[in-house]
């Protein structure tokens, strides 16, 4: 059973001569078929409330300024749930980013001016190119690789 | 060639008597090749003549037979009745007004096919005798995908934002400004970029996809949208630095 649209979607200005039913929203959304895609896309913001949070707890935490303050952050982020929750943002941040290099490509302008953007293939590859090498550079940097 | 029955559950609503859209089954024979409006077009000729319903073509071309198949936008002159089982419902395209039976409102649509300026803007008119406008096929190219939409509606009935922003211009209409955007006989895009940086336009897009899933012509107004997103955007940058954007 299709759940009920906003009641003025695609209305005209002015209402016309007949008596019309109201819209309802596709079948199929928000759970079934493609559409659960997008609404786990959605539903990732609910992610990013919680990390901020997060990272507002961090500060409070670390505005101590003192090694107990850091090994208290530490603690925390061992405990139980902050390490689901970070497994589940991982999984969301793969998730998006998927998500959005299907979109990159096709996104981009025709041109802009003279310029032509490279075939949508190669920005495709040059984007996961450039994303493991950012993560690999970070896990370098994280695990004192480098730096 | 073999005869099959099959049930079509179909939508009804006449403004003047129902309260609100209701549900009717016929038994309908078919045949292997038919598509979903032969079989809708049988109940209207052979069983029940009450039945409203638009179509015309009958090729995919003309964009009027735009429905609901079990739950998926459809354009119901090229969908095989053979990728469906025996219960096939049929329905009002999702996300419009239904005005009788099948038929959806309208009105709405064309307006925001208006707002966009689908039209050649210029600057000044070219006399006749200084010849006419010239593009090349490389020209023609970066648009001709978008001026490929019949109109159908599928894309609007198929998108969430749709169903609930009522002021959203809807993947149609964006797309056929973009393609005048892209057009390089035009002069107006910036006339149309500054309806698209509105409320309510291409940033209310959250790229659901499902437009370009179910354009029965291959437009990608997903694609349309999100390009005019970054051409709305570098027009508006322009603006600062380029005296009367550039031109």
């Amino acid at each position: 059973m299709a759940r009920a649209a906003n009641p003025h979607a695609m209305s005209p200005s002015r209402p016309g001569r007949t008596r019309t039913a109201p819209p309802q929203m596709p079948a199929q959304f928000p759970t079934q078929g493609r559409y659960l895609t997008y609404t786990l896309f959605g539903s990732t913001g609910i992610l990013y409330l919680l990390c901020g949070f997060g990272a507002l707890r961090a500060v409070w935490i670390l505005g101590e300024h003192s090694p107990s303050a850091w090994q208290a952050f530490q603690r925390e982020y061992a405990t139980a749930p902050l390490i689901a929750l970070h497994v589940v943002c991982f999984a969301a941040v793969i998730f998006v980013g998927v998500r959005f290099f299907s979109l990159f490509p096709k996104a981009q302008p025709a041109k802009i001016g003279p310029a032509k953007p490279p075939p949508r293939a190669i920005l495709h590859a040059g984007l996961y190119v450039a994303w493991i090498a950012v993560s690999g550079g970070l896990a370098l940097i994280m695990a004192g690789g480098i730096f | 060639m073999s005869e099959q029955k099959k049930t079509f559950v179909v939508t009804r609503f006449d403004p003047d008597k129902d309260e609100k859209p209701r549900q009717q089954s016929y038994e309908v024979p078919v045949q292997p090749d038919w598509k979903v409006l032969d079989a809708l077009n049988f109940i209207k000729d052979e069983l029940d003549g009450s039945l409203s319903h638009r179509w015309s073509c009958r090729m995919a071309v003309c964009g009027s037979c735009g429905m609901m198949v079990n739950g998926k936008p459809s354009l119901t002159c090229k969908d095989a009745l053979s990728n469906y089982g025996d219960r096939v419902e049929v329905t009002p395209l999702a996300n419009f007004p239904v005005v009788r039976d099948l038929v959806v409102e309208m009105d709405g649509f064309m307006e925001k096919l208006k707002s966009v300026k689908p039209w050649i803007i210029v600057a000044k008119e070219r006399a006749v005798e200084e010849g006419t406008y010239r593009q090349s096929p490389e020209e023609l190219e970066y648009f001709k995908q978008f001026s490929m939409c019949i109109n159908c509606m599928l894309c609007y009935s198929a998108c969430p934002v749709v169903g609930n922003e009522p002021e959203f211009l809807g993947p149609a209409a964006i797309a056929l400004g973009h393609r005048y955007n892209m057009d390089t006989r035009d002069e107006g895009a910036a006339e149309r970029n500054e309806i698209f940086r509105g409320e309510g336009t291409v940033f209310a897009c959250s790229y659901a996809n499902e437009c370009s899933e179910v354009c029965p012509k291959h437009v990608d107004p997903a694609a349309a949208v999100n390009q005019s997103k970054i051409n709305a955007v570098i027009d508006w940058a322009t603006s600062f630095v380029v005296p009367r954007g550039g031109k």
